[in-house]
């Protein structure tokens, strides 16, 4: 076994070191390197990409689980709203803001925000309803000016802006690629009507053919958001997501 | 019945002689009540003991010190320190606040603690811290500023500053706690490991200097010849061994908050936990104003027109507030030493330096 023995100084080194040492520390006493932000006076410039508070845009949203699917925190909860579309609710006490669900939402109906300092009363609080992701929680801004860290050659610096920073991003959420759901082999069908029961959007209809006694599956690819729930859920595997042309 | 003339004449006879104020004062001090008050304030002794260096000073040291040393530490740590309470000026009253917030918090004795002795022990700890400045000379050579004039003056207050440990022995003890009896344990460990050095090196100074009497060693700092130029080894021994008596860092051994959070003290909280916190302070102080006048000139410098003898004082305070600030920002450099590492340097480094400089001491007692 190999064992590492501690460094040998003689008393010339000793006595460098803490020469060092005592005159850095009178150098800072004078001459400063402050690299603390003056919170709530001022914020901290974060990066567009800062993974903050979850905004929601129903309109975007095509009620397609994914986020909810992909959340590794199961902090996404599906609600039913009134008009009987499920949308997502945000529980905050459990999301570890990796914002996977943005990334995924395919119709870009979840964005991030910088907002990084909300508080809650309670833990139910935490619990974000739908109505509640849809505007921005109300902020008492403080902050004149912004901050942000340079390094440069050896050491950090501090630079100072004057006036407030944007918090709500204006990075355009993703478009997403339009899809639409396509049966492949229409001759395995047992019509269980599954995808009729969960596609939320209406698309998916059955009608009996009289004279051959038997029922057929119907997608109507004008009314299919592309959400891939008949996908998912299909007894025979026969549906797929396909580009819409 | 003691005749109050001949105490006031007493007092008149031995005045702190400030000239600026002279013409305010003079019709004051024929004043009946009045009269007497300003007579026994600028009594020389009631001076230097209530006033400059002592006790009022003393106050408004333990009321700043510590905002100093977390500014000076913050601003080397890339912090700012604190600055919410009042930010004009830079958070100058947060230790004010502070011991408003110690004042009107509870103070929860657990029931396994030594009720009387927990309470006592930070209280009484002012006697040692206290008493010491009786002897303490803030004049300069010829021209003394000392409360008690004692041939024995130097080991009397060496002898009352070794009793400050015991104190905090005893806290540690009534506070009847795991923590708090680790942190005494090495409290009593280091206490040796200082205080023979500590010891040695103040006998060094009373050879070089030939008397024991605070107006002697004062008087033989005459110019220049400070005691840290005639006797180097035994200041920088005499430094080592007051940050290791105060337990700053890199000595902090017995308060490791990391460790034993604040040991001796750990059980200590509101206003008994505020007068702990300032022990370390009160002696840092008392350790520095000995240094000052060991080894700094004790008031020695140019005098300050229209303040005469006033100046004598400030400059003691201003020296030892030096003296204070150095040894308080060592926590920002150093991180703390083991035990192990602690007492070697204790009963090893520290004994040699010690011995070396009673032997410098008697060779310039040759030579001079
Ligand atoms: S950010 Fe991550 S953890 Fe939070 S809701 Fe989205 S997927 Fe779940
Ligand atoms: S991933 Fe986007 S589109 Fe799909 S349910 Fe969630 S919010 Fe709606
Ligand atoms: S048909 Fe399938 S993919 Fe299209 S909206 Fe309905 S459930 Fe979603």
């Amino acid at each position: 076994m190999k064992k590492v023995a501690t460094p040998e100084y003689d008393i010339k080194d000793k006595l460098k070191y803490h020469v060092s040492a005592l005159s850095t520390a009178a150098k800072e006493v004078v001459m400063p390197l402050n690299i603390t932000t003056h919170y709530p006076r001022e914020r901290r410039k974060w990066p567009d990409c800062f993974r903050g508070y979850i905004l929601f845009d129903p309109e975007r949203c095509i009620s397609c689980f994914e986020c909810s699917f992909v959340c590794p925190a199961n902090a996404i909860w599906m609600k039913e709203a009134p008009s009987g579309r499920y949308y997502p609710t945000l529980d905050y006490g459990k999301c570890i803001f990796c914002h996977f669900c943005v990334d995924s939402c395919p119709g870009g109906a979840l964005r991030s925000t910088k907002i990084h300092d909300v508080a809650y009363k309670n833990m139910d609080e935490m619990f974000t309803h739908t109505e509640e992701m849809i505007e921005p929680p109300e902020i008492i801004r403080e902050d004149e000016g912004y901050v942000e860290y340079e390094i440069d050659k050896e050491d950090l610096t501090l630079k100072r802006t004057k006036g407030k920073d944007k918090l709500i991003v204006d990075v355009a959420p993703s478009q997403g690629v339009p899809m639409v759901s396509l049966c492949i082999d229409r001759g395995s069908c047992i019509a269980c009507k599954v995808c009729e029961k969960v596609c939320e959007s209406g698309a998916v209809s059955s009608l009996l053919d009289e004279a051959k006694m038997i029922i057929k599956m119907k997608i109507d690819s004008e009314k299919c958001t592309g959400c891939g729930l008949c996908v998912k859920e299909c007894s025979m595997q026969i549906l797929r997501l396909v580009r819409r042309e | 019945m003691i005749d109050i003339n001949a105490v006031i004449s007493m007092m008149m006879n031995n005045q702190v002689d400030i000239p600026l104020l002279q013409p305010l004062l003079k019709p004051m001090l024929e004043m009946p009540l009045v009269g007497y008050l300003i007579a026994l304030v600028l009594w020389k002794p009631f001076f230097v003991l209530i006033l400059m260096p002592g006790f009022a000073t003393l106050g408004i040291m333990l009321l700043i010190l510590p905002w100093i040393e977390r500014k000076m530490v913050g601003r080397m740590q890339w912090r700012v320190g604190p600055r919410e309470i009042s930010p004009h000026t830079r958070g100058i009253i947060q230790l004010l606040a502070d011991s408003l917030r110690f004042l009107f918090q509870e103070v929860i004795i657990h029931k396994d603690a030594h009720r009387s002795y927990f309470l006592q022990f930070p209280f009484l700890y002012f006697i040692p811290v206290l008493l010491p400045l009786l002897f303490i000379n803030a004049g300069t050579a010829g021209n003394p500023l000392v409360p008690i004039v004692s041939d024995y003056g130097l080991q009397l207050m060496v002898a009352l500053i070794c009793l400050m440990p015991v104190f905090i022995l005893g806290v540690g003890w009534a506070s009847n706690n795991r923590f708090a009896f680790i942190g005494t344990v090495r409290e009593a460990f280091l206490y040796f490991a200082y205080e023979i050095p500590f010891i040695i090196v103040v006998l060094a100074m009373i050879v070089l200097y030939g008397t024991s009497n605070t107006v002697g060693v004062v008087n033989a700092q005459s110019g220049v010849w400070w005691g840290i130029i005639q006797n180097p080894l035994a200041a920088l021994t005499f430094f080592i061994a007051m940050v290791m008596a105060t337990a700053r860092l890199p000595f902090e051994i017995p308060e490791a908050d990391q460790e034993v959070s604040f040991g001796p003290f750990v059980e200590y909280s509101g206003i008994a936990f505020g007068l702990a916190y300032v022990m370390g302070y009160e002696k840092m102080y008392v350790l520095s104003a000995l240094m000052t006048m060991l080894f700094l000139g004790g008031g020695s410098g140019p005098v300050i027109p229209g303040l005469g003898e006033l100046s004598y004082a400030i400059w003691f305070v201003l020296k030892t507030l030096i003296v204070l600030v150095v040894m308080a920002n060592l926590r920002g450099v150093y991180p703390r030493y083991r035990l192990d590492q602690a007492l070697k340097i204790g009963w090893g480094a520290m004994l040699i330096l010690a011995l070396v400089a009673v032997a410098w001491s008697l060779v310039m007692g040759v030579i001079l």
